[in-house]
């Protein structure tokens, strides 16, 4: 064997990565601060907005009101009362959006009738803003938990579906032949070959879904309920309480930014090849 | 005596356009048999008809005299490029065969670890193909291929997206490993000094449609080394094969360039 056929070494490359670390890190670190220096700095202006310019609270609420409002609510326990209820419309909805998305998505993928009965209602309701029908859905199912859980549904489901389909889709020609050389079954070509490829996809979907199904929560619980964040959000504009008001935005905010992070772990954890080699 | 693997009389159509005509091929026990022809000749077809996911009009395949109708573990696939599954390391991805055919046990672990070792791959097991160089996941691609021990190894232009250097190298490579095994090879190029350069015999295909025009015996020593580039022979016979499909590389290039304009 020619020595510059000789493969370099699993510890060469390794090293190789760790002095790329190290780099990254450096600049990585300078990002994080200029993050943090541009929220801050933000804060900071609202504030001074809110105590010197507009010193109207009927109009604007200083970051400091809001957080004694949070804390407030909280030490009462209605915080607790309105995201337990909005959280369980959410995550019910969310479920059901993610498993029949998948399952619909499956389908139109892989059968041509399917694809011919679903696809062109799928296509349709992706296109109407549903969230508009919402008030219709409160109408027909009532102020309980469950009109909610709909809207969640209809909202989430589409970007589900459509993903899924695209996943199954998009796999790679190549990759299916090789592994039909193989000698691999329709079965076996699923599991191995279509479903994992359709993973990164299915992931992106639900972190669209996510992003709709919060929006959905709150717009529905606006129309018509007896508790959760988009009630304490309506109630405290119908009385101008607006450190209450800002208080249930930054809840709905941060709880956005919270789920997404989660997606991005599970993201991490489910697709290490996407990610190998970086500085985690 | 029975040759390893057996294309007899193959022939095929999409529609009107014939894409191979009557193609037979005896690939001898051990025997390194590498196929050459222009873009347009039927190559994946053929490949494809071997492979049995294709079925051709006539003729038939055989692997040690019988005839195989369907994608089996008798006969191993390398192919072109980035057909390793992004998504499984390399340990996961040279056993992916096995694991399909059902055959994953002590036994074939322990031979394939051989194989990667073999390959030159040891330590890179935990690696997922886009942590590998172009080089690296082409040896990924032979190890999965030979893990299943087939009795044929199919080999469809495996270096032809790799650079230059990194495709010598490769070659150089794959004489060493086919030199302990002495596996019975079909490897499909259109890198005419490569065919010459790792094959017993070079079969030149014809286009349009997809037959055969020469068979060429390459009567070089073993082992070979670069240096056999150089030898006035390996010239010779790189010349002999280039005549033989200089037109037809004309013919397809004006084809291209017809389509692109």
């Amino acid at each position: 064997m020619a020595d510059a056929s000789k493969p370099v070494t699993a510890d060469e490359t390794q090293a190789d990565d760790a002095a790329r670390g190290r780099l990254a890190k450096g600049g990585k670190r300078r990002l994080s601060f200029a993050s943090a220096a541009s929220i801050l700095g933000g804060l900071l202006l609202w504030e001074l907005a809110g105590r010197f310019l507009v010193r109207n609270s009927l109009f604007l609420a200083t970051p400091t009101q809001i957080v004694e409002e949070i804390v407030k609510l909280a030490a009462s326990g209605e915080l607790q009362l309105h995201m337990w209820t909005s959280g369980q419309e959410f995550f019910i909805g969310l479920a059901i959006a993610i498993v029949l998305g998948i399952a619909v998505g499956f389908i139109t993928a892989s059968s041509r009738l399917g694809d011919r009965t679903l696809g062109p209602w799928v296509t349709a309701l992706y296109a109407t803003p549903t969230i508009a029908i919402s008030p219709l859905i409160i109408l027909w199912t009532g102020i309980g938990i469950w009109s909610k859980v709909i809207v969640v549904v209809i909202n989430s489901i589409f970007p589900m579906i459509i993903n899924t389909d695209a996943g199954l889709r998009a796999t790679d020609k190549h990759l299916l032949d090789a592994a039909r050389c193989f000698g691999a079954s329709r079965w076996q070509l699923f599991w191995k070959v279509s479903l994992p490829a359709a993973i990164p996809f299915v992931l992106a979907g639900i972190r669209l879904a996510v992003g709709r199904g919060l929006v959905a929560v709150v717009v529905a619980e606006l129309f018509g309920a007896r508790a959760g964040l988009g009630y304490l959000l309506i109630q405290a504009s119908e009385v101008f309480n607006m450190p209450r008001l800002f208080a249930a935005v930054v809840i709905l905010a941060v709880t956005g930014i919270v789920l997404t992070w989660l997606v991005g772990r599970a993201e991490r954890i489910l697709l290490p090849w996407r990610f190998a080699g970086d500085d985690r | 005596m029975t040759p390893k693997l057996e294309v007899r009389d193959i022939s095929k159509s999409f529609g009107t356009l014939e894409v191979l005509r009557g193609i037979s091929i005896d690939v001898a026990d051990h025997e390194f048999l590498a196929i050459v022809g222009p873009s347009g000749c039927g190559k994946t077809t053929l490949l494809r008809t071997i492979a049995g996911i294709e079925t051709s009009d006539t003729g038939s395949i055989r692997v040690d005299g019988k005839q195989v109708t369907k994608p089996g573990a008798d006969r191993g696939f390398v192919f072109q490029q980035d057909c390793l599954f992004p998504w499984r390391t390399v340990w996961e991805n040279t056993i992916f065969g096995l694991e399909i055919n059902g055959k994953v046990s002590a036994e074939t672990t322990a031979r394939t670890r051989q194989l990667l070792q073999l390959v030159g791959l040891t330590g890179f097991e935990k690696y997922y193909p886009t942590q590998l160089s172009g080089g690296m996941r082409q040896r990924v691609n032979l190890a999965r291929a030979l893990a299943i021990n087939p009795e044929v190894l199919i080999m469809d232009e495996p270096f032809s997206a790799l650079d230059a250097q990194t495709r010598e190298v490769m070659q150089l490579e794959l004489t060493r490993i086919w030199q302990q095994g002495r596996k019975t090879v079909l490897f499909i190029t259109h890198q005419i000094d490569e065919a010459v350069f790792l094959a017993d015999r070079v079969v030149v295909l014809g286009r349009r449609p997809g037959r055969i025009k020469e068979v060429v015996p390459i009567d070089l020593p073993r082992p070979r080394g670069l240096a056999v580039k150089r030898d006035p022979r390996f010239v010779t016979y790189v010349d002999r094969v280039w005549n033989l499909i200089e037109n037809d590389v004309r013919d397809s290039v004006r084809e291209d360039a017809t389509v692109a304009s």
